[in-house]
């Protein structure tokens, strides 16, 4: 419900809102027609914009779960805020791929396929996974859960996020699609 | 060669691929991933710098270069459970770029078990797979020990009372046997037997009540005396080992792991020792009145001890999520409570409403759910445990009633008694596992406290200095997580006397250099002296007692005024206590108070400002007579005016003290002798307000972008805006 609630403010926000009107607030939104992302040599991404050439850009979705297309920040290397890419949808067929793939490279949460074991031990959880890669293989990935209500959260209605002790991230996208035995494994855990 | 190593797991792709980064005594990094390996020379070759850029859910190392037109270049990508090695890695990488050195690597903290590989967790760096239950219940018992006469005793005293119980039964089969069924007892034969039994009932009792006060008192010594020896271990380890951890965490460690291993010995010691008593016993009283019908009881015993573990598998999970449920509802409610003044300023009441009730409703479906649950399987249960009772009755009753008298009326009675005395224990043997393991987990946290080293040593004959001098940093690197150092190569001299006010946009290490000169933690590398000795050779207690600090959140601890300002000094008196609240301009809204200094604050007592908060921990640090003074945006929460009056019972604090001081506020730092500018965790200007100003750098600009504000402000005031 929340989720809805979000997306609903969020149709309303995009492209503008009252608050900038308002306040004559900018949000710094980047010109895409004067932006051109290019791969370096060194396997970051860079950005020409406004006379510029920055080299090593990190970007950065300022809502990762709930818009990840859309608000994007890039920073120089210095951190500083060059702009915000208001949505993928606007870049160009070239540029949407090195975008794309530079958001790849700094957000890494893989989706689980399938719930091998769950080993309730003292308080921690370790799971066994199998999880989706970028090759679209899948591989097994060892994990330990502690403080599970915390670290194991239902994104909205369907999608579910584990935070395992180290940091790592891993989605499971939908749980009705889940196979019946997976589903089981993680029950105590869907709140 | 020497050499460390980094382990990866990740390609450049993000492909799951081992992969190894080694870096040699000679300057050479090799990385080696799927198959293909080369290698980077770092004194040949261009790189400045090895860093670590941490993404989300992964992370990556880049070399920097020495000329800035070349592109910064990936080495290699890992997943986060790489980051803090490569965090150790880079940071002997960058040692040797700048100094030529190869500098030994820390033995690398251990992540996982060596024996089943399985991942440490919580800090905890005990394996919960592998670790000796024994060998750690073993250590438990071994804080026992002052106790262990009256341990002895309370037990001693369980198998006592349980004895009379069994004398009980017994005379209550004899009396049924010998009296009532043949029906020739007299009144006064059967009075002698229940007075016996009274008699031994009431003795049964005062040794339970006995045997509960002794036990009790034990129990609770003994967890009072865990708790506080962590409790003291914790006051010696460094603000590091605090800052792993989280609040929360350590007060669990110490009031709920002791308790939960405080309980474990009172139910685990007391009642175990009881029920195998009764157990045992009642086996051995029924195999020899009749066999046969002994081994009838236990037909059941599998299925009760399977169904019983299915059942509370089942309930457990059932009720966890409730619990789960019920901490939610809680936290949304402690959520609103706190913070009320929000939402009714905001008038977000009805929004508040509506999520409390849906936690709540959802709280109340659950708790029914598991109500309706337990009322349908307990019964199930109860006649399952039942069985064993009817088929002894069945056949007891037919050899009662048969005609050889193979058993008597009293001694079916009996046997019906001692029934419960072999299902009872079976209850408490299944869930026992899972209730050994919670106590142990418990212990293995306590007992890591108990055993960590604390990483601010101290020295065996410390060299406690007179902290007059002045402070020097020389070469000061330092970071909260060694893949992120705050500061960079510090060198500053302090002159003794001297007030230097630190400078910086926020996060740019300026408390953590306080934090550093107050040795709440040690540098990486470099070091700080006091008078021409280093901090690490000297007593913490030392350093702390000879230095005043005024932070901007001042922490009062329930208490009264008194108590707070005379905190961490024993020998004052009365008269010391008024001087340094007269000095901080405390005294008057002090004596404003009924009770004057004994007045009670902190939570439940008396309601101070913020300026009045302020003015407190100044009185504080005064009455330290520190030689040397930290100020943390020390009057950055007040309001300009309060901030004028206390600026100036802060001038008297300063005076003739080296004094670093922190402020937002750069006007508050006018009294300064010089300002130390930081930036990107380097000394970046020092010199004086004029100076700076002069100079047009960051001192500067900062300057500027404040009398900005503070115009707009004035102006918007003008305006009646």
């Amino acid at each position: 419900m929340q989720n809805a609630t979000t997306q609903k403010d969020a149709d309303d926000k995009i492209g503008g809102s009252f608050i900038m009107e308002e306040l004559n607030a900018d949000i710094g939104l980047l010109d895409v027609g004067k932006a051109e992302f290019f791969l370096t040599e060194g396997g970051f991404t860079g950005l020409r914009y406004d006379g510029k050439e920055h080299k090593h850009v990190t970007l950065r979705r300022a809502l990762p779960v709930n818009q990840p297309s859309e608000y994007i920040s890039v920073a120089d290397n210095e951190n500083k805020e060059i702009g915000i890419l208001r949505s993928l949808s606007e870049l160009s067929e070239s540029q949407l791929p090195i975008v794309v793939k530079e958001l790849d490279n700094r957000y890494y949460s893989p989706e689980v396929l399938e719930v091998i074991s769950v080993k309730d031990k003292l308080g921690y959880v370790y799971m066994e996974l199998r999880i989706k890669n970028k090759s679209e293989q899948s591989h097994l990935k060892n994990c330990a859960v502690k403080d599970v209500s915390r670290n194991i959260r239902m994104l909205n209605e369907t999608s579910m996020i584990i935070f395992d002790v180290d940091g790592n991230r891993y989605i499971v996208r939908d749980i009705n699609k889940m196979d019946k035995l997976s589903l089981r494994r993680l029950d105590p855990y869907l709140f | 060669m020497n050499s460390i190593a980094f382990q990866f797991d990740m390609d450049l792709n993000m492909l799951p691929v081992e992969g190894e980064m080694t870096f040699f005594e000679n300057g050479e990094i090799t990385v080696a991933c799927g198959g293909a390996s080369h290698t980077v020379s770092v004194t040949e070759t261009r790189v400045r710098e090895a860093v670590v850029q941490a993404g989300v859910g992964c992370g990556l190392i880049f070399f920097k270069h020495k000329d800035e037109n070349e592109d910064d270049k990936v080495v290699c990508r890992f997943t986060m459970s790489g980051l803090k090695n490569a965090g150790e890695f880079c940071k002997i990488v960058n040692y040797y770029i700048k100094t030529n050195v190869f500098a030994a690597a820390d033995k690398p903290e251990k992540r996982r078990c060596e024996k089943c590989g399985k991942l440490f967790v919580d800090e905890i760096r005990v394996c919960l797979f592998c670790y000796s239950k024994f060998s750690v219940i073993k250590r438990a018992a071994s804080y026992m020990k002052p106790y262990a006469g009256k341990f002895i005793l309370a037990q001693s005293l369980i198998i006592f009372s349980g004895i009379m119980y069994l004398v009980i039964q017994t005379l209550n089969a004899h009396l049924i046997d010998e009296y009532l069924e043949p029906m020739r007892g007299t009144a006064a034969e059967i009075l002698t037997i229940v007075g016996i039994m009274l008699a031994v009932r009431a003795i049964g009792e005062i040794i339970f009540v006995l045997n509960s006060r002794m036990y009790n008192k034990v129990t609770i010594s003994y967890a009072n005396d865990l708790r506080s020896k962590t409790f003291a271990k914790l006051q010696t380890l460094s603000m590091h080992s605090f800052s792993k951890r989280t609040p929360g965490d350590l007060i669990r460690r110490i009031m709920d792991d002791t308790n939960t291993i405080r309980d474990f010995i009172t139910d685990a010691g007391r009642w175990m020792v009881e029920r195998m008593i009764f157990f045992v016993t009642a086996l051995v009283v029924l195999l020899i009145l009749d066999w046969r019908l002994t081994l009838l009881i236990f037909i059941p015993v599998p299925f009760v001890a399977l169904a019983l573990k299915w059942f509370w598998k089942f309930i457990r999970s059932r009720y966890e999520r409730q619990w789960r449920k019920e901490s939610k509802t809680s936290s949304i409610l402690h959520d609103i409570i706190k913070g009320i003044r929000t939402v009714k300023a905001f008038g977000n009441e009805k929004a508040e409403i509506k999520k409390f009730s849906v936690a709540n409703h959802e709280l109340a479906q659950i708790s029914s759910d598991n109500e309706a649950y337990w009322a349908r399987l307990f019964p199930l249960l109860t006649f399952i445990t039942g069985i064993g009772e009817i088929l002894v009755l069945y056949f007891g009753g037919i050899l009662v009633i048969s005609d050889d008298g193979a058993l008597t009326l009293g001694r079916l009675m009996l046997f019906l008694m001692f029934i419960g005395y072999i299902y009872g224990p079976l209850r408490w043997i299944v869930s026992f596992p899972r209730w050994l393991a919670n106590a142990t987990t418990s212990m293995v946290k306590v007992f890591e406290i108990m055993d960590e080293e604390p990483e601010i040593m101290e020295k065996e004959n410390p060299d406690n200095v007179p902290v007059s001098g002045g402070v020097v940093l020389d070469g000061v690197t330092f970071g909260y997580k060694s893949y992120e150092p705050v500061l960079k190569g510090i060198d500053l001299k302090i002159e003794p006397g001297e007030m230097i006010g630190l400078v910086g946009k926020s996060g740019v290490g300026k408390s953590t250099l306080i934090n550093l000169v107050m040795r709440l933690y040690d540098p990486n590398s470099g070091r700080i002296t006091i008078n021409g000795t280093d901090l690490r050779d000297m007593s913490p207690k030392y350093l702390h007692e000879n230095i005043g600090v005024v932070f901007q959140e001042t922490f009062l601890f329930a208490g009264t005024f008194y108590e707070n300002i005379a905190y961490a000094k024993s020998d004052v008196t009365p008269e010391d206590v008024i001087a340094a609240a007269k000095a901080a301009n405390a005294h008057d809204f002090i004596m404003a108070t009924p009770d004057g200094y004994n007045t009670l604050i902190g939570e439940g007592g008396q309601t101070i400002s913020g300026g009045e908060r302020q003015r407190l921990s100044i009185a504080r640090a005064i009455i330290k007579n520190p030689d040397i003074l930290i100020l943390d945006e020390a009057t950055s929460s007040l309001d300009v005016e309060t901030e004028a009056a206390i600026q100036e019972s802060l001038s008297r604090l300063v005076k003739n003290r080296t004094t670093i001081a922190i402020a937002h506020r750069l006007s508050t730092l006018r009294h300064a002798n010089r300002l130390v500018v930081l930036d990107e965790g380097a000394v970046a200007e020092v010199g004086t307000h004029v100076e700076l100003l002069q100079k047009k750098g960051i001192y500067f600009k900062l300057v500027m972008a404040q009398r900005q504000n503070t115009q707009l402000a004035s102006a918007a005031t003008e305006s009646g805006v």
